[in-house]
């Protein structure tokens, strides 16, 4: 397993052949992990087709629309509206009103039956849109305080409108209100079919009835004997008395009556009509099942076998006519017996159900290109289904689907299979643009056009001769738009007749037009998708860090190293186990925090750490994000070389930094002598008196006692003195720990003292009481200090010494504790602000100018900064802010940038 | 012969231990001994002595620039200087010329001698 197929896992929802399951096992409105909007659409447009498939009626129809709206936006209250043929709008259905509710607002519109290019209306609050004033009562007692109207159209025509009511004030998203436009597409769609159907509906289920009456009447009417053989007619002369008896002839069903073996004996004139055949005497003693596709066959074999055995068979199929049109066939088969009972023929009915069947089978197919789409079928196999879906719903009227190339300009063909191959291939290529037919112009204008005689429309010139040699003679085209109403393509639907298309057909080519859009979409989002990952993959190849997924445990579930050589145990060991067997335990804690944090943050986490490999010891550093919601992925990167460097960096700083103290005390040696032979003295000529008291008689005591004390005090003074000096001097590593900054001023201070009378410059100290700590290295700290201090005292020997003064000042400052050294002299000359902090920079006659530099990096090392600034008056101040030891110190370093 | 008879002297210096522990050795050889922290301190407030020992790193006025002034006024007491710095620096030496000075630390019997010489050069106590 790669770490590649891992991380397609975790962060890519889409492209998987049970995406479907997927959302259905978690209701869209909880769904926090919400897809890319074209799949969240496609989802939405198969619970809709779903919903719609299994409606049986227009109630259906309408709880079907309410359901959906539940379920894919989540308002739980919502209501359905139609214009009536007076053009009122009336609901039709709702979820969540009140009756006062209903009746106070039935009526109300915005728009007319005439409305044309509507957009949803959206109402964030009723209390804000003045058009609505009247209603706010209403509104306030059935407790709505914001609505959308959601137009439903077909055919470019209002038919009504969705409402969605809210219990407070609503910001609407685009992405809902795309969703709901999805949804008021179909449900428009589905109304307006179901419509036009309804009227015929109560006739289907009688089929099977009536003719199952008439097969009671047959029974019994054969005569016993009757001249089974007599071909006049292709039938018995006593069933075509019966059957013309029974009026059937005269009917719109097929009748047919085959002999036991299934061989056609009689058709009636409406069958033929039906089956578009001249002449039964191409039918005749034909097997009827053979002239069935072969998917149909068994099943009539068994209806017949039914029949033969006594019983009524009953069988539903479809196929396509000579004509090109599908037909869906509901067929009653029943014995005909003589009178001594034996079955001598058989009676087949069949009725035409194609209307119904094709709404239905249009909500199916919708339903499949759905499907299709959603499972990452190709492209040219998604529309070239579609087309085939258009076309079943009609007549020899063949489909094309044009797309426009992403440079903007070409046309592609998506699909169009039952269009001559000469004449689509034509299509391929050609710029967009009037005289390729009407889909160069749709494609340009981006809106539909209807041709209704190929043979004279100005737009078809280029084309005409090719389309008229084909047959076609109308074309019918609407752009195909994206979800950003962008154009895609055009779908376009022909015909052999010049004529107008029906409302039907402008249904069909729209809700078509629709689908192409979602199909389209999808691709190049997905496509984009797939672009990207392989992006990614390249960008993983390339790149030499390391990647671990984890689980929140920290059980290793997959990795990515280009490099498996400098792992500490290779992937097969460590792969499945729990980091705690493979890490030291320190390191396993370390790295357990940093997940928590990136778990509960979100945000990147690093973690540098380091690891003996025996042979040597390797730095690493790791980056920390979570992944897949409750898992971990670790960047690791190997900063050994980096690591060294910074150490090495810190060596020498440091080792600078000794020099640094080491130069000061050079420069301070007569002063240190002084501060030394001061105590020195004191022990001298206290030790000597004391030897003159021992000669004094009486001996005074008391006078000794004081003496010594006195020796005592003086020697540890110098013992002081050298202390600080070693401290100075030594070569240590950095030690923090909460200081006093008072304290360590006071330190520095001393051991300057003598230095300062000798340079003849006053000091004034202002030292706040009560500061907090802070967290540093003491040695450190009084080096900045004496380094501030010496600069000063530098900066005032061109200066009267009268004129003189140096302040040190420490004051607790917003989280940090400053201390200031603030001298009367020269001040720094302009543009040497930003220098003076630069190393080997100075004005000195003496030192080498490491001193400030030295003191920055000791400062910024402590997390703090250190700036310097002229005095309006005259002299410099420099100023070090320290950050507290309570753990500040990161925010206080952030400013310092 | 390092004794010489009981004489009034003057200690000016800024550090309290050096001026304590001088003032007991002083006094045990029966020395008169009156104590300053700073030139200004003594011009403030002067005593009558045979011989001043004055440190010359000073807070404010230091040992050469008071004796300067004493000089100035016409005193010829003779002066002593002490220094911790390991004797006066070159630039020092023309101010120091006729001044005797002793280094920290300095035996009892090299500041009696300098006392001395300072007490027996000097015009004033001849």
């Amino acid at each position: 397993m790669t770490l590649t197929s891992g991380l397609d896992s975790l962060e890519v929802p889409a492209a998987t052949p049970d995406l479907v399951n997927q959302y259905e096992a978690r209701p869209l409105s909880s769904n926090r992990r919400t897809p890319t909007a074209t799949n969240r659409q496609l989802v939405v447009r198969l619970a809709v087709g779903r919903a719609l498939g299994q409606a049986r009626d227009l109630d259906d129809v309408y709880s079907a629309a309410l359901d959906t709206l539940a379920e894919c936006l989540d308002v739980s209250r919502a209501s359905v509206l139609l214009f009536d043929p007076d053009g009122v709008m009336r609901f039709k259905a709702y979820r969540g009103l009140s009756s006062e509710y209903r009746a106070a607002v039935q009526g109300h519109s915005p728009w007319t039956p005439d409305s044309v290019d509507v957009e949803p209306l959206l109402v964030a609050d009723v209390t804000r849109e003045s058009s609505l004033e009247r209603y706010l009562p209403v509104f306030a007692r059935e407790r709505i305080a914001a609505m959308a109207f959601i137009p439903l159209v077909s055919v470019g025509r209002v038919i009504g409108k969705f409402m969605l009511y809210y219990d407070a004030p609503h910001t609407f998203e685009d992405e809902e209100v795309k969703l709901a436009a999805v949804i008021a597409a179909s449900v428009a769609f589905a109304v307006e079919r179901r419509r036009t159907e309804e009227p015929a509906r109560p006739r289907e289920a009688s089929a099977a009835t009536e003719a199952s009456a008439a097969a009671e009447t047959w029974q019994w009417v054969v005569p016993a004997g009757a001249d089974h053989d007599a071909r006049q007619d292709g039938l018995p002369s006593a069933t075509l008395r019966q059957v013309r008896q029974c009026n059937v002839e005269s009917g719109a069903d097929c009748m047919k009556i085959l002999d036991l073996d299934g061989r056609l004996l009689f058709i009636n004139r409406a069958g033929l009509e039906k089956l578009g055949v001249k002449d039964p005497g191409d039918l005749l003693h034909r097997s009827l099942v053979d002239d069935w596709p072969e998917r149909e066959r068994e099943s009539l074999s068994n209806a017949i076998a039914q029949a033969k055995s006594g019983a009524i068979g009953r069988f539903q199929g479809s196929f396509r006519t000579p004509a090109g049109s599908m037909k869906w066939w509901d067929m009653v088969i029943m014995p005909i017996a003589d009178a001594s009972g034996a079955i001598v023929q058989i009676l087949a009915v069949s009725r035409d159900v194609s209307a119904p069947w094709k709404a239905q089978a249009f909500q199916a197919g919708q339903h499949q290109v759905l499907e299709m789409i959603a499972t990452g079928a190709p492209l040219a196999e998604v529309l070239t289904l579609l087309t085939h879906v258009v076309e079943d719903q009609c007549e020899r009227q063949p489909c094309s689907v044009l797309l426009l190339d992403s440079d903007g300009v070409h046309v592609r063909l998506g699909a169009a299979p039952s269009l001559p191959e000469d004449y689509s291939s034509r299509l391929d290529g050609q710029p967009v643009g009037p005289g390729l037919g009407s889909c160069g112009t749709v494609m340009q204008l981006g809106r539909p056009v209807i041709v209704t005689d190929i043979a004279s429309d100005s737009q078809w010139e280029g084309l005409r001769d090719a389309a008229l040699a084909n047959g076609l003679r109308a074309c019918w085209s609407t752009p195909i738009l994206s979800t950003q109403k962008k154009v895609l393509g055009a779908f376009a639907m022909y015909c052999d007749t010049p004529r107008r298309p029906s409302c039907e057909e402008l249904r069909l080519i729209e809700t078509a037009a629709d689908l192409a859009g979602a199909a389209i979409d999808h691709h190049r989002s997905q496509e984009a998708l797939r672009r990207s990952e392989e992006r990614s993959r390249a960008i993983l190849r390339a790149i030499p860090d390391w990647m671990f997924v984890l689980s929140k445990e920290g059980v290793y579930l997959d990795c990515h190293v280009n490099n498996p050589d400098g792992l500490l145990v290779p992937p097969e060991v460590f792969l499945g186990k729990s980091m705690r067997d493979i890490m030291p335990a320190s390191l396993a804690d370390g790295f357990t925090q940093s997940f928590e944090r990136a778990l509960a943050s979100n945000e990147p986490e690093r973690f540098e750490y380091s690891l003996d490999l025996g042979q040597e010891e390797r730095y690493y550093e790791a980056c920390i994000v979570r992944c897949d919601n409750d898992k971990l992925l670790s960047i690791v990167r190997d900063i050994t070389d980096r690591k060294r460097a910074e150490l090495d960096a810190a060596a020498q700083r440091q080792e600078l930094a000794h020099l640094n103290r080491v130069l000061i005390l050079a420069e301070q040696s007569g002063a240190l002598a002084h501060e030394l032979s001061q105590p020195l003295a004191a022990i001298l000529s206290n030790a000597q008196a004391a030897r003159r008291l021992l000669d004094r008689v009486p001996l005074d005591l008391d006078d000794l006692r004081a003496t010594l004390d006195d020796i005592i005090k003086s020697d540890k003074r110098a013992g002081v003195v050298i202390h600080r000096l070693r401290e100075l001097l030594k070569k240590s590593n950095t030690v923090l720990q909460p200081l006093d900054v008072n304290e360590v001023a006071r330190e520095a201070l001393d051991l300057t003292h003598s230095d300062l009378l000798l340079r003849r410059v006053p000091i004034k100290t202002s030292l706040s009481a009560g500061l907090p700590p802070v967290l540093g290295d003491k040695v450190q700290l009084q080096q900045v200090i004496l380094n501030l201090v010496l600069n000063a005292c530098d900066a005032m020997s061109a200066v009267e010494p009268t004129e003189r003064e140096l302040t040190l000042t420490t004051v607790a400052d917003d989280g940090c504790v400053q201390i200031a050294v603030a001298d009367r002299g020269v001040g720094i000359p302009d543009g040497e602000l930003d220098t003076v902090f630069d190393p080997f920079v100075t004005h000195r006659e003496h030192g080498l100018g490491l001193g400030l530099a030295i003191s920055r990096s000791i400062v910024l090392a402590h997390h703090g900064r250190i700036l310097a600034e002229n005095n309006a008056d005259r002299g410099a101040t420099f100023r070090c802010f320290l950050p507290l030891a309570n753990g500040q110190g990161d925010a206080i370093a952030g400013r310092a940038d | 012969m390092t004794d010489v008879l009981p004489l009034n002297l003057v200690i000016v210096d800024d550090d309290a231990d050096v001026r304590v522990a001088l003032r007991r050795l002083l006094r045990s050889m029966g020395h008169e001994v009156h104590v300053y922290a700073s030139a200004e301190d003594y011009e403030a407030r002067p005593t009558e002595a045979d011989c001043l020992i004055v440190d010359l790193r000073l807070p404010g006025l230091n040992g050469f620039e008071l004796r300067d002034r004493l000089r100035l006024r016409g005193s010829q007491t003779p002066i002593v200087f002490i220094t911790g710095d390991g004797g006066p620096s070159p630039g020092d030496s023309a101010a120091h010329a006729d001044t005797p000075s002793l280094a920290k630390p300095f035996n009892d019997c090299d500041l009696i001698a300098a006392i001395s010489r300072a007490v027996t050069t000097c015009p004033g106590v001849q």
